[in-house]
């Protein structure tokens, strides 16, 4: 995927990290709100796209600082790392321009706004 | 969110359900956030509760659904951490890694490598072969534009007992006047002629032609014209067209050979015109000459052939009909029973009609044995790669892909496929070039069989299938297999995981069942032919040879029949007395068409008959005037009367000797025929022929064909410049050759003897064709029996082998040897077993595909079904044997000390 388009589930992913570290479900919750109930992440999606992410080292899993001692499993904490930033505001950078090129060649017409 | 309406026991139940879905998902995902996961979905679903149980039933399908695609998707991705480079550079990398480690384990395992790369090349040749003939016969067009267009047309008269009458004169023209379909129609017919220069006297293969059949073909003369319609008339000036071989080899390709002449039967005939080489349609032919027709001479024989261009986007079933249009004024006029009428077929269906059920046979022969040759490289190649096991296990730990391994094992295969289809197309091309030298004039003459792109693409097809065909079976088994238990089972020697096992037995019943099914098809054939090469001939073949003469009309006799009758004879009979004289010779005899040769019908009514109602049957004679000796020479029986003889030449009285069919056709339940009458039916003009003895059926059309009614007459009645000579020798009558053409020179320097061959070469060459399929489904079948053996004996090897050490636990708890040969036996012939069975089944309805080469064989002829079955089974048995043998030796004590 290197210098294409970038997922969109992976660039939701990585905007939610970049608001701070969050384990799996808060992701999703926040993928969730981002996208105005838009985009669901359901769990072998969004699991195998966290992995997906630390194997190419734009996240990175961190010890959770704040384990209580009553929860039986940890949870994964994730971080997103300064290769994870770069390519996040790579895809901004290309969203935008295709965004701009879209606003001057396509106007939108009445009657087709919605 | 809304959890809290949902019960805690609901909560519980959904979670517990969800940890069992998860096994439809990756692995890998399950033991590491399996308990994330469920927290995620449980979320989702106490979210969906509130929106009612349509909402509910979306998440749970939508989070199998996720779960599905998650693990479709891991088959196809590493899940090993990446290399650094780009995707496609690594791509490139891999795959000349592969090829350099496909090349190097194929080296080291050099004798499977050979064994897999011969049976490929053994299946792939075979295919070659066959695809070959096929190709030859039914696809290569023919060396003329736009073939498509030509069909070939002929006259029917199935009252006459002929499906195939030949083209007769006067129709040809009313056709030639009236279709509208056809852009031309030629007629031709087959004749061969003398042709001396001086020096020596040659049989040259020519056809008389009409003027516009090199229109009908799309031909352009090299050099000058064809012929014009002025040329094709009677008594026009004699004209001839020549092949550029004769160009070549007689002119050497001069260019003024236009005007000059060739002498063909005594007549110089001036060359007009120069076609290029690969023109020899029909047959070998190498001048054309102009037919000459006359259509106002009555009772003309049928005999020639037709052929015709149709117009643009004309089918042959149209063209049939315009011809049946243009037939009517024919049948109008002298016809009105419509005994004769015309058809049209294309032209490659016509000319290859004989060779379909033989084809199509050894077509699925060889796609059989090709499927059993694959069955048995899979079984080698699955061997090998459960025996690697262990060193794809390690890969599979240190980070290869399952597609990498994958990609290997393809590159593998493509690599011995390769190999096989390469090596087999040069064998398969090799070994038709010598079935086409071996089979000699069985192979029809306007067929080619030289190498094409065809050929070239369909051993490229071949091998692709193979690659598929043979490749499923490991590269199953390698990205099945899992990485623990490989290296498990690999470190402790255990057997082969079941799966791999179970394959392998499938893989031999498979090619067992195939092997009986061609030995089965085999057998019946062989069988057929067993019987045909017993039918009675009618005669004696042994130490017969003949030999065609035929005298120049320009030198005997000319124009007048009843001078150039007495002076024919004189030469017949001073032929007869020399060759008589001559030391080693036994009989001499002539006769217009020997057994196997050619046919001259007539028709004939018996003394007394009513005349012919509408639509009864006229079943042809075959007529054949032959001199006193003959009988004797060809060695036919005499079953009442007398023979032919000196005298009857000389008598007023017409004489005849009738065969046992026409006896029976004509007179039914009469037992002697001898003084009965008959006389020929078109001409009312024509003698009184008494019967004067009843000769035994001679199988003339070949021994696989009824024979019709048949009469001999005296040679003397009439004047027949081209006879054959039979003479029976007593020591070889090959050898007897040079005598022969020594003798016939002293006679007539000027004539050739031509078409010389003992009767035994030409029975033989009468079932030459079934000879060669017979042959060739029998080498095929004996291929896939010996390929089955070798894949059963290599199978249970290779279990024997893997289970050493479970043997020798057995055999140190006490199991005797004969306790361990009868378990490997047993395993190895249920396989067998379960193929013999299903092959001999499958047998009963495919081999009925045969039935039209059977010659009366049952096609579920139980000795041939019996003694398949137990040849199959003693073969495998040995095979199996082998293996079980070498198991009951199992030392215990180093058995399990090795591993």
């Amino acid at each position: 995927m290197t210098g294409r388009t970038l997922k969109t589930t992976w660039y939701y992913i990585l905007l939610s990290l970049a608001s701070g570290d969050r384990h799996g479900l808060a992701v999703a919750r926040e993928v969730l709100a981002l996208s105005d109930g838009q985009v669901r992440l359901w769990p072998a999606m969004l699991y195998g796209a966290l992995e997906n992410l630390s194997d190419r080292g734009w996240i990175e899993e961190v010890i959770d600082s704040r384990r209580r001692p009553d929860e039986s499993e940890r949870k994964r904490y994730y971080r997103i790392t300064r290769a994870g930033r770069a390519a996040a505001a790579a895809e901004t950078t290309r969203l935008a321009s295709l965004v701009r090129v879209a606003r001057a060649r396509v106007k939108p017409r009445a009657g087709e706004t919605s | 969110m809304t959890a809290g309406h949902a019960s805690h026991a609901e909560a519980t139940r959904a979670r517990q359900l969800y940890r069992a879905l998860l096994r439809l998902g990756p692995r890998s995902l399950r033991l590491r956030h399996g308990e994330e996961m469920a927290d995620l979905f449980l979320d989702a679903l106490a979210g969906a509760r509130s929106h009612g149980p349509a909402a509910v039933g979306r998440v749970w399908s939508a989070a199998v659904w996720d779960l599905l695609r998650a693990s479709i998707a891991r088959t196809f991705t590493r899940r090993h951490p990446r290399l650094p480079q780009p995707v496609h550079e690594r791509r490139l990398l891999m795959l000349g890694t592969d090829l350099k480690y496909t090349l190097r384990s194929l080296a080291r395992q050099k004798l499977s490598t050979a064994l897999v790369v011969v049976m490929l090349t053994l299946g792939i040749a075979a295919n070659v072969v066959v695809f070959g003939l096929v190709n030859g016969l039914f696809l290569r067009p023919f060396p003329f534009p736009e073939p498509d267009r030509l069909v070939y047309i002929n006259e029917t008269a199935p009252r006459w007992n002929l499906e195939v009458v030949g083209v007769n004169f006067p129709d040809f023209v009313q056709w030639r006047q009236g279709a509208k379909l056809f852009e031309h129609i030629a007629l031709y017919d087959g004749e061969s002629f003398n042709l001396s220069d001086g020096t020596g006297a040659e049989r040259i293969e020519g056809a008389l032609v009409t003027h516009d059949f090199a229109a009908v073909l799309g031909v352009r003369p090299l050099l000058g014209r064809t012929f014009t319609p002025e040329e094709d008339r009677p008594k026009a000036e004699h004209v001839v067209v020549i092949n550029e071989s004769v160009w070549r080899d007689r002119f050497g390709r001069t260019p003024d050979v236009l005007g000059r002449t060739l002498k063909l039967n005594g007549v110089a005939h001036t060359i007009v015109g120069v076609i290029p080489e690969a023109i020899r349609f029909p047959g070998n032919v190498k001048v054309w000459v102009p037919l000459a027709g006359d259509p106002a001479q009555d009772y003309q024989s049928y005999g020639a052939s037709g052929l015709g261009r149709l117009k643009a986007g004309v089918d042959a079933e149209d063209a049939e009909k315009d011809l049946l249009r243009a037939h009517q004024p024919i049948w109008d006029a002298r016809d009105k029973d419509h005994t004769v009428s015309p058809y049209a077929r294309p032209l490659r269906e016509d000319l290859a009609r004989d060779f379909r059920t033989q084809a199509r046979t050894l077509l699925g022969a060889v796609a059989i044995l090709l499927v059993v040759a694959c069955a048995n490289v899979a079984s080698v190649m699955l061997a090998r790669a459960l025996a690697r096991r262990r060193e794809m296990g390690i890969r599979l730990a240190v980070g290869a892909s399952r597609t990498r391994l994958a990609r290997q094992l393809f590159v593998e295969n493509v690599v011995l496929a390769t190999l096989g289809g390469a090596a087999g197309l040069a064998l398969g091309h090799w070994a038709l070039r010598v079935l086409i030298t071996t089979a000699g004039d069985q192979i029809p003459s306007w067929a080619n069989f030289d190498f094409d792109l065809r050929v070239g693409a369909f051993a490229l097809v071949v091998t692709a299938a193979t690659t598929v065909l043979f490749g499923w079976a490991p590269a199953l088994h390698a990205i099945r297999g899992n990485l623990k238990g490989a290296m498990h089972e690999a470190g402790t020697g255990t057997t082969a995981g079941p799966g791999g096992r179970r394959t392998l037995s499938w893989l031999v019943a498979a090619e067992f069942a195939m092997a009986a099914l061609l030995l089965v098809a085999s057998g019946l054939l062989f069988r057929a032919y067993e019987r045909v090469k017993h039918v009675d001939a009618g005669f004696r073949p042994d130490h017969v040879l003949t030999f065609m003469v035929a005298l120049p009309e320009a030198s005997y006799g000319g124009d007048d029949d009843a001078v150039a009758g007495k002076q024919v004879n004189a030469f017949w009979d001073r032929l007869t007395a020399r060759f008589a004289t001559l030391p080693g010779v036994d009989a001499v005899g002539l006769v217009s068409c020997p057994p196997l040769g050619c046919h001259w019908g007539n028709f004939f009514a018996p003394e007394g008959r009513a005349p012919l109602k509408p639509g009864e049957a006229n079943p042809v004679v075959l007529q054949r005037p032959a001199s006193a000796g003959y009988f004797k020479a060809m060695g036919v029986r005499l079953l009442k009367g007398r023979f032919l003889e000196e005298q009857d030449a000389t008598g007023d009285r017409h004489v005849a000797v009738v065969n046992e069919t026409f006896a029976k056709t004509f007179w039914p339940g009469v037992n002697d025929p001898v003084g009965k009458r008959f006389k020929n039916a078109g001409n009312p003009k024509a003698p009184w022929i008494t019967v004067v003895g009843l000769a035994g059926d001679v199988k003339h059309y070949g021994l696989e064909r009824p024979m019709r009614p048949g009469m001999y007459f005296p040679l003397t009645v009439g004047r027949f410049n081209t006879m054959t000579v039979a003479i029976r020798t007593a020591a070889d009558p090959g050898a007897f050759t040079a005598t022969a053409r020594a003798t016939l020179r002293e006679l007539d320097p000027e004539l050739p003897m031509f078409r010389v061959r003992t009767m035994e070469e030409a029975l033989r060459r009468s079932m030459a064709q079934r000879a060669t399929y017979s042959w060739l489904l029998g080498i095929f079948s004996c291929m896939a029996l010996v390929l089955a053996l070798g894949g059963s004996y290599g199978v249970t090897s290779y279990l024997v082998s893997q289970r050493t050490r479970e043997i020798g636990i057995r055999v140190a708890l006490g199991a005797r040897s004969a306790d361990i040969v009868r378990a490997v036996l047993r395993r190895g012939l249920v396989s067998v077993g379960a193929g013999v069975a299903v092959g001999i089944a499958a047998s009963f309805g495919v081999v009925r595909l045969l039935a039209d080469l059977l010659f009366g064989v049952s096609p579920n002829d139980p000795a041939i079904l019996a003694a398949a079955t137990a040849l199959l089974f003693v073969l495998a048995l040995v095979a199996n044997w082998l293996p079980a043998r070498r198991a009951a030796r199992v030392d215990p004590m180093r058995s399990l000390r090795t591993n």
